[in-house]
């Protein structure tokens, strides 16, 4: 199988909100199973390994940002920049999964310039978080949201719930979107991307 | 040699001194058989893809997106330019200019492990003289981050030279300075008569605080005793106050604004003017004076920027006083006063701007260029894996 390149801006012992200790539950079984490759955001740039996986930490480049989506374009060439080191130093195009739409902007420029297999994990949309899209800054997060989704090869989802939110709110196929919370089931899902 | 270069304005879509550089950099580019792409915008009015000069222009159109102020719209632009540079084939070289493509010409440096080469037009510091909120801040930033992945940076004036040097913290042996050229496409309608009366005084700009066209308008009001008629061509956010303060001051019928004219109209206004002038705040070069040099135009300029360097005080043109209407008013009735003085400046002057053309900024841009993938070339910075 191919090794899987996992980008997110939160991994333990850097935490934001849920997903840090969420990647933390999954991430080493699946290294345990297929070679891993894990892209952060960190304090600064620096290689090394963390629970089985290659670690990729980036730092911020810029400080001050306006709003969070600008803060989130640039925090994902600041990806880009770890998960390139990471494609062309072991030389080999890896599957891409990114972690929200957070990270979900690195992984649709490295599915198009390396024709990497993209999944993005879906956990929260700007409408669960928002409720509705009350300004241009939330409309602005679920336009780059539903570009993500569109370009993503598998939606990745835990619960039937935010299936049904995918398929009714960004007109998602039911056919792109995985149900898989568990180890076992992403590993099946990466074969599946894989051939 | 293969040159991938982003830009945010190229023809038809142009909003300053940058568009102009970029096309005609490219054109010549093209001229001399480099392989020349240039990704660019687009609001739905132009082609997405067109051959044009020799040139291969990709636009991408970023109102496919909501954005909630500038700076997301410029990171929508990039983000799609990213994604359509994977269709464009291979590059030796990436090429952006300003802070503008600053995401993208960084994004793909990594992605395809290609060398990247930044011209700095302006600064953000530069044009606001502070930052005074996060959005300018992020730009400042940016700019920063653009120097410091560029492989070298290229720069208009030994003036924004300094300015990547002491703003950016850029070190200076990553920096070449080359000039931008002008348009001579002008320069054969310049053998149709002129009407120059000795009472035209012009400006030609975008109407924004750092080109200074609230100046010419109080230097207006200080030659009021004198028989003289004030053009502004060119639009701008500034237009609205600036037709007020004519209004305010009272001089509303000999200052007329002329707005956005095509090049017929422009080459007609030159053709009247007796003086031009640029009263800049900031201006980084200053191509402008070099179209009016060129045509025969006498110029008052402010001793700021760019303009400093191309022009000597007497020689080529007159200096005043940057952000002094009266240094700018006494300037102007010195030329007007001088027929002399008139009559040298404007023969230095046609002599000067043969130092500048875009076929010699072309020449010096390969040079870098072909520094860049020497050095590259020796290097182990290399991709492991080639896109498809």
């Amino acid at each position: 199988m191919k090794p899987v390149l996992h980008l997110t801006w939160e991994y333990p012992p850097w935490r934001v909100g849920g997903l840090s200790d969420e990647l933390k539950r999954t991430l080493p079984e699946l290294a345990s199973r297929v070679q891993t490759l894990l892209v952060v955001r960190g304090d600064k740039d620096e290689t090394s390994e963390i629970d089985g996986m290659r670690l990729y930490k980036v730092s911020s480049s810029t400080r001050s940002c306006p709003h969070v989506l600008a803060y989130i374009h640039a925090l994902n060439i600041d990806l880009v920049r770890g998960a390139s080191a990471a494609i062309h130093d072991s030389r080999k195009v890896p599957i891409v999964h990114a972690h929200d739409w957070v990270s979900g902007l690195a992984g649709v420029y490295l599915k198009d310039i390396f024709r990497a297999p993209l999944l993005i994990s879906v956990y929260s949309t700007e409408l669960t978080r928002s409720k509705l899209l009350g300004s241009l800054l939330s409309m602005g997060i679920y336009d780059v949201e539903r570009h993500c989704f569109d370009k993503a090869d598998r939606l990745i989802v835990k619960e039937p719930g935010m299936r049904e939110h995918l398929e009714r709110q960004f007109g998602i196929t039911p056919a792109k979107i995985l149900e898989a919370g568990t180890a076992d089931r992403l590993l099946e899902v990466y074969r599946v991307v894989s051939t | 040699m293969r040159v991938l270069t982003m830009t945010w304005e190229y023809p038809p879509h142009i909003v300053g001194g940058l568009g102009r550089h970029v096309y005609n950099l490219s054109v010549h580019l093209a001229s001399k058989g480099v392989d020349v792409s240039v990704l660019s915008f687009t609001d739905g009015t132009s082609s997405l893809w067109e051959v044009s000069e020799g040139v291969k222009v990709t636009r991408v159109n970023p109102y496919v997106m909501r954005y909630p102020d500038f700076v997301s719209w410029i990171q929508g632009l990039n983000m799609l330019m990213i994604e359509r540079a994977s269709l464009l084939g291979n590059f030796d070289l990436i090429h952006v200019h300003d802070w503008l493509t600053a995401y993208a010409g960084i994004a793909l440096k990594h992605l395809r492990r290609c060398p990247l080469v930044a011209t700095i037009h302006a600064t953000e510091l530069g044009r606001r003289k502070r930052l005074s909120n996060e959005s300018e801040k992020h730009i400042h930033e940016v700019e920063w981050w653009l120097t410091y992945e560029a492989w070298k940076v290229i720069c208009c004036s030994n003036y924004m030279r300094d300015e990547v040097q002491s703003n950016l913290g850029c070190p200076p042996d990553k920096i070449s300075v080359i000039y931008n050229g002008y348009d001579p496409k002008m320069a054969p309608l310049n053998s149709s008569p002129c009407r120059r009366d000795g009472k035209t005084v012009i400006f030609v700009g975008r109407l924004v605080y750092e080109k200074g066209p609230h100046l010419l308008v109080e230097a207006a009001n200080l030659l009021r005793e004198r028989d003289l008629r004030f053009l502004i061509v060119g639009d701008g956010a500034m237009r609205p106050y600036l037709e007020g303060l004519a209004k305010r001051l009272k001089v509303s019928d000999r200052v007329e604004f002329l707005g956005h004219v095509d090049d017929d109209r422009l080459l007609s206004v030159y053709k009247e003017a007796s003086v031009m002038v640029i009263p800049s705040l900031y201006e980084p070069f200053g191509i402008v004076a070099l179209e009016a040099m060129s045509l025969g135009v006498p110029v008052v300029v402010s001793n700021t920027g760019g303009l400093d360097e191309i022009i000597r005080d007497g020689y080529e043109g007159l200096k005043f006083q940057s952000g002094s209407a009266e240094s700018l008013a006494e300037a102007i009735s010195r030329l007007l006063d001088d027929e002399k003085l008139r009559a040298i400046v404007v023969e230095n002057a046609k002599a000067r701007v043969k130092d500048f053309s875009w076929s010699k900024t072309t020449d010096e841009t390969i040079k870098v260029y072909r520094r860049v993938l020497d050095e590259y070339g020796r290097g182990e910075w290399k991709p492991g894996v080639l896109w498809k």
